[in-house]
């Protein structure tokens, strides 16, 4: 980083200056009565319903944060370049690649895994067992955090809706056609589910 | 033993044949079953299942090495100190270190000692100078940057062709010093000239494969650490008999039983990377780092790095064919160069000589050295011979304007014998007399309706434009791999559990489930109290190759121990029990014998009175201190049940089947693929597949139809597009990466039907076969039928690209 | 990837001040899927200092049809656009050309500025660690010329002259073809002068110049437009070619036609000639294939990729054909 630009940062606008009496002066100029800024770097990240603040740095991806530091295996390295879908986490309810998403980025942000998933006794783990969808598993976390996005957003998916849902992922072991099985049945677990509690 | 009982369990043992105790089939309760649970199946699909990669340690390093950026470079100096001063390096292990001057075994299919960092490499991209570790791998690659080295360029040659055309440069003055041809073998039977001159036609014609790779979802790693001077060692590797090997071997020699081993779950390499012959050196430099900061070490290969790795059947065949018009086919001669093998080969015409009647046969397979990276079996070294076979067959079909299925039949025989001569052996040898071939081709024109879709090649233009084209290939099923497979199995104390003990890689087929399902069977035990987790190092190697050998070789292990552990148990049942210093106790079952009684769903009873039972935990009680007498001597409580350790072990001993007077090829599999042809681009798509594999016996057929299914998909991605595309000025790799190198999505193969047939006529236990390599190396050379019977031209380069079907049909 | 700044936007304004204090040394980073591939692989020409994260300005993800316009902002998803009911029905061969890019993960996370400003492909460029210093990155040769350029240009190069490496977005030629203008945070420009080859640039913006949207004009009555892809797998890839194009019929003649291909050239590339010959036809097979032949008449194949003109040919040729009817 060149001289000029890191030396005196406003925590608060990021603005820079020559020194640090002209900072103190603009901090208290601008940002009088603001709450304190956050360490440059600190991020709250809540991972399957666990709330962690964590201080990153900038170059550090979600999936490192999320696999390598906090530890849930799922998220698995895979391509590294965004073209396999391995290291899929839900945010925001869309399907993402962790390995191509900056932590410092996903500041305040909810993320869902495979371990997520699995603790949320959701019928997909078990529909994924019955039908063999997996094979070595390295992949398997990926298409099911990708599978759990789709059915959230469609309960119902057609078998071409699901092959769509499923073209970023890639499964060397070529578990493919059983993937639409499970999930298929796991959908139909699931609206089943909701079926008896509007009845019940 | 008496000698009646050493010929029983010589009997039960028994691998040929004959099984002279099938257990009966009311008994037959989880072999065969869709229902049984894949036992890794949870902990996989939740994300929980952990892998080298996964593995962290307290205080860990990272390490990785230097590459070289020329095909073919030599280190004339090389300056680490910017490395060094970088923070957070912890070791820099050059290759002039004077502790790493020594050749040690680094891994391979032979012990052939290798330097751990060379000097010098043989292809972009090649491990070498220096290996770095620091406390992030961030760092490493910024201290690999910082590594300034001069590098004196060498002439390099690419192309397997053009390294054995005179004035080629010596690709590796290494190791071949007087030529790029490593060695050449020669196979066949009868005499080829003689067959041509009584053929009706005679056609030539050549086949390129391009080079393609495994892509392991996981890279190449393992983790070190030195727990005081015994090494802790895991490690992504596929087979961990050869790594605890080479491990013994170093450092002036480790005793085997300080040796740890953990091999997790292996994100799969298809053979590949675990079997080059410095695949170890990972591992190596890991310990000497290790040793010198005194932390754990974790190496890795980048996902880069990991491509340079190919498949054995990277190279280019010439063949002629000698045929009547009624499709007999009278010779074939192929003439094949291999690159880069790192080990013979096979090929080309071994499947010929085993599968059919043709009367000659000559197949040579030269070996030539390039400036590319290694190639070995990759799912798997059978490809050069089901290309052969599939281009053979189709190519006579074609000339001769018949149905390929009826070139098949007239041809399929067994070591040049006719099926008549078959239908004898099968006789003597008990087998039934089904005849596999016609089977599977019944089943698989059912599936892709093939009287009513098969055409004459060319004339088929479907509705949206496209030519429509079918193609059909058949094989036998092949289960190769010799060497051992040790299996031990033991009943857990307090509940009586089974747990099958023996280490080897979890590639994910599915095969410890399906060994519990023999174990449970056998044992009378219900499949849920059975379990394998074979990760652990329990001193008892399974055989692995992990692919079509899984059944076949184990099998027989895992069927022969629960036998025997079931014989053991009946015996304890109706022996006094638990000898001790005070003396023995009664026998649950005093007034029976060993015959009187079975096991069924996890308990012991009398047959005549099957009331009369006795749970397997109550039979081996508690352990340690809730043992068998304390409690009685100490507070005359009633006795608990106890009995001796109930323990077994069995092995199986597999000769390669190459030898076809041992094992001859009964079994076979057929294919079909249907394929529409897209002339305005040269886009294939391939609608649909039906795999038709007879595996003699299907123990657990979700895990057969997966590798089906899945080896069609990995099939059609060699077949259309994977190829590792080096730059041909530089030599430099310019696709490695999962976007550039393209393996096959979920859309990209229409419905794919997996027929299982069980003819029983495997060498396996149950008479099954293996299935693992089957498909992936059966489905690529069928796209080039399957275009064929769609433009009515013939594409013999792999992979068929638009590039080449445009060209094919004159279009560029 | 190696270390560098990081800044969260609040506004457009911020986010130039930013990229004008760090003076080319920064770059914008909204999906991120194009840039931290390059990050990872150190292919950039210099290594960013700072990046500049603007998908925390609000107010640029929108989607709407107003003033006769579709106004999509630059932070718009692909996978919103793909399915956005108005872009299906109204501005069909961009919701195609957003719905075939990448994989849905990707789809999921780019963005519609992103999709157009993204980067070259070429395996030479993008080989790790500059491996390759080549004319995009400011070095004396393109190195597919004389190596293996079956994804590279069929109509020539540029650079000022020599690079072969091919633009490679799927939403760009969508874009020409509904006749877009691309808004900056300084100007707006018809999107057909927004392409612009040169050393690492694949457009016009300055280094400090941030894309805010694009806004497309409603298609005159009896328009139809239409997208297609060729890449050898279903999902995940880039184009080998594809094509967008915009055809207005009237009495059962082509009034207007606006043609668009990608992925053969340096830039997008306008098939003009192309637009001539379908002009006042009928839009049958014959004249669409007449179409598709005026399109590339005035190819030169490298060695390795005769086949992409073809493929352009067939492509012009049913992206015409899907607009009929």
């Amino acid at each position: 980083m060149s001289k000029d630009t890191s030396k005196f940062l406003c925590p608060y606008c990021a603005e820079t200056f020559g020194s640090f009496d002209e900072l103190a002066a603009h901090a208290l100029a601008q940002h009088k009565g603001e709450p304190e800024p956050r360490p440059e770097g600190m991020i709250h990240l809540t991972v399957n319903g666990q709330e962690f603040d964590i201080q990153v740095q900038p170059q550090w991806t979600l999936n490192y944060v999320v696999h390598d530091l906090l530890g849930f295996t799922s998220p698995k390295m895979f391509c590294d370049r965004g073209a396999c879908g391995s290291c899929t986490v839900i945010m925001e309810g869309r399907p993402i690649l962790s390995c191509m998403s900056l932590a410092i980025e996903c500041d305040g942000q909810s993320i869902e895994t495979a371990e997520g998933v699995a603790q949320a006794k959701h019928p997909l783990i078990d529909a994924y067992v019955k039908h063999h969808t997996m094979q070595c598993g390295y992949c398997t976390p990926g298409f099911v955090t990708t599978a759990k996005a789709l059915l959230d957003k469609n309960p119902d998916p057609s078998l071409d809706d699901i092959k769509e849902a499923l073209g970023g992922n890639l499964c060397r072991c070529g578990t493919y056609p059983q993937h639409p099985k499970a999930i298929l049945e796991a959908a139909a677990e699931l609206r089943k589910d909701q079926g008896e509690g509007q009845n019940g | 033993m008496a000698s009646t009982e050493k010929q029983r369990a010589r009997e039960m043992l028994d691998n040929l044949r004959f099984d002279k105790y099938p257990i009966p089939k009311e008994r037959i309760k989880s072999i065969g079953d869709r229902e049984v649970r894949r036992l890794d199946g949870v902990e996989k699909a939740s994300g929980k299942a952990n892998y080298t990669m996964d593995v962290q340690l307290p205080g860990m390093l990272h390490m990785r090495f230097l590459t070289s950026p020329h095909p073919h470079a030599a280190i004339k100096s090389m300056d680490t100190s910017k490395a060094e001063a970088l923070p957070g390096v912890r070791a820099v292990l050059r290759y002039d270190d004077p502790e790493i001057q020594q050749e040690e075994d680094l891994g391979g299919h032979g012990v052939s000692p290798r330097l751990p960092i060379p000097l010098v490499a043989h292809f972009q991209g090649e491990e070498c100078g220096v290996a770095i570790a620091a406390d992030s791998e961030e760092i490493v690659d910024e201290a690999l940057r910082l590594v300034e080295v001069q590098w004196e360029q060498r002439p390099f040659v690419l192309d397997p062709l053009e390294a054995l055309a005179s004035g080629a440069p010596i690709a590796n003055p290494e190791d071949f010093p007087e030529s790029n041809l490593e060695v050449y073998y020669e196979a066949g039977r009868g005499d080829v000239e003689e067959g041509f001159a009584e053929s009706d036609v005679v056609l030539e014609f050549a086949s390129r494969r391009d080079l393609h790779t495994y892509v392991s979802p996981e890279r190449a790693c393992g983790v070190w650490r030195w727990n005081g001077d015994y090494p802790e060692v895991w490690c992504k590797q596929q087979r961990p008999h050869i790594v605890k090997r080479a491990v013994a071997s170093w450092f002036g020699g480790i005793p085997m039983n300080r040796i740890e081993l953990h091999i997790l779950y292996q994100g799969a390499s298809f053979g590949g990377w675990s079997q080059f012959g410095w695949n170890l050196a990972g591992n190596y430099c890991s310990a000497v780092i290790s040793r010198r900061t005194n932390r754990p070490v974790k190496w890795s290969f980048t996902r880069r790095e990991d491509f340079y790795g190919g498949s054995m059947d990277y190279g280019a065949h010439q063949y002629k064919v000698g045929a009547k018009k009624d499709g007999t086919i009278l010779a074939v001669k192929a003439e094949s160069v291999y690159a880069n093998p790192m080990w013979g080969g096979q090929g080309p015409v071994l499947h010929l000589e085993e599968c059919t009647n043709i009367p000659h046969l000559y197949g040579k397979r030269s070996l030539a050295i390039v400036n590319k990276g290694p190639c070995t079996a990759v799912r798997c070294e059978q490809l050069p011979n089901t290309h052969t076979l599939t281009l053979v067959f189709d190519h006579v079909a074609g000339e001769l304007g018949l149905d390929p299925i009826d070139v098949a039949l007239k041809n399929d025989g067994v070591h040049g014998h006719d099926m008549a001569w078959a239908s004898e052996e099968k006789m003597k040898m008990g087998f039934p007399q089904t005849d596999s071939l016609r089977e599977c081709i019944k089943s698989g024109k059912k599936a892709v309706a093939w009287d009513k879709k098969w055409h004459k090649p060319g004339t088929k233009k479907l509705s949206n434009g496209r030519m429509h084209g079918l193609g059909f290939t058949w094989n036998h099923e092949w289960e190769d791999s010799a060497g051992s497979g040790e299996i031990a199995m033991r009943l857990e104390r307090n509940d009586g559990t089974l747990r099958i003990l023996g280490m080897r890689c979890d590639n994910g087929v599915n095969a410890e489930t399906a060994y519990c399902q023999v174990a449970a069977d056998e044992m009378g035990m219900k499949i849920e109290d059975v379990f394998y987790r074979p990760h652990v190092d329990t001193g008892f190697f399974t055989q692995t190759p992990d692919s079509s050998t899984n059944m076949s070789v184990n099998g027989f292990a895992v069927r022969h121990a629960s036998r025997m552990l079931k014989e053991r148990i009946l015996k304890a049942a109706c022996a006094p029990r638990a000898e001790t210093q005070r003396g023995s106790y009664p026998a649950f079952f005093p007034d029976c014998t060993p015959e009187d009684l079975d096991i069924a769903d996890s308990a012991i009873f009398v047959k005549m009175d099957p009331s009369r039972r006795l749970t397997l935990a109550e039979f081996v009680g508690p352990a340690g201190d809730e043992g068998p007498l304390c409690f009685y001597e100490l507070y005359g409580h009633e006795r608990t049940p106890f009995s001796e350790p109930m323990f077994s072990y069995s092995y199986h001993v597999q000769v390669g089947a190459y030898k076809g007077g041992i094992r001859p090829r009964f079994i076979r599999q057929a294919h079909f693929m249907e394929v529409e042809v897209d002339t305005g681009t040269g886009e294939i798509s391939i609608t649909k597949v039906a795999n038709v594999n007879d595996v003699g016996k299907a123990i657990n057929p979700m895990a057969c139809e997966g590798q089906m299914y899945g080896g069609t998909y990995m099939g059609i991605g060699r077949a259309l597009w994977e190829e590792v595309v080096h730059d041909p000025v530089t030599g430099v790799m310019l696709n490695g990466n999962l976007l550039d190198y393209k393996i096959a999505t979920i859309d990209d193969c229409g419905p794919i039907d997996t027929i299982l047939k069980e003819s029983q006529l495997g060498f396996g236990p149950y008479g099954l076969a293996g299935i693992g390599e089957d498909v992936p190396t059966m489905i690529p050379a069928l796209l080039g039928p399957a275009v064929y019977n769609a433009i009515g031209v013939w594409i013999d380069d792999y992979p068929i690209t638009p590039q080449r079907v445009l060209k094919a049909l004159g279009k560029i | 990837m190696k270390a560098f700044a990081h800044f969260n936007a609040a506004s457009v304004e911020e986010a130039v001040s930013l990229l004008q204090r760090y003076d080319g040394k920064a770059q914008v980073i909204a999906g991120g899927t194009d840039l931290l591939g390059k990050m990872k692989d150190r292919i950039l020409p210099g290594y960013p200092e700072a990046l500049v994260n603007i998908k925390t300005i609000p107010g640029l993800d929108g989607i709407a049809e107003k003033d006769g316009l579709l106004k999509v902002g630059t932070l718009a998803i692909l996978e919103d656009i793909a399915h956005h009911p108005v872009v299906r029905e109204k501005y069909s061969a961009l919701a195609q050309a957003a719905r075939r890019t990448a994989s849905p993960h990707l789809r999921e996370m780019g963005t519609l500025g992103g999709n157009i400003t993204q980067d070259i492909r070429c395996w030479y460029y993008r080989n790790p660690n500059n491996r390759f210093p080549c004319l995009r990155k400011g070095g004396g040769r393109c190195y597919a010329l004389a190596g293996d350029n079956r994804y590279h240009s069929i109509f020539g190069g540029s650079v000022p002259e020599g690079c072969v490496a091919v633009h490679p977005s799927d939403t760009a030629p969508a874009l020409i073809a509904l006749g877009a203008k691309v808004l900056t945070s300084q100007r707006s420009m018809a999107i057909d002068e927004f392409f612009q080859v040169g050393v690492a640039k694949t457009t016009v913006l300055e280094g400090h110049e941030v894309v805010t949207g694009v806004e497309i004009p409603q298609p005159a009555p009896g328009s139809k437009s239409a997208f297609i892809k060729f890449a050898f797998r279903k999902s995940i890839d880039f184009p080998i070619v594809n094509c967008a194009a915009l055809v207005q019929t009237q009495g059962g003649k082509v009034a207007q036609a606006r043609i668009c291909l990608n992925a053969v050239f340096p830039k997008p590339y306008r098939a003009v000639a192309a637009e001539e010959a379908i002009r006042g036809k009928k839009l049958n097979q014959a004249n669409a294939d007449k179409a598709g032949e005026a399109a590339v008449a005035e190819a030169e194949p490298l060695s390795h990729n005769a086949y992409m003109v073809t493929a352009a040919k067939a492509l012009v040729s049913r992206a015409l054909l899907a607009c009929s009817g």
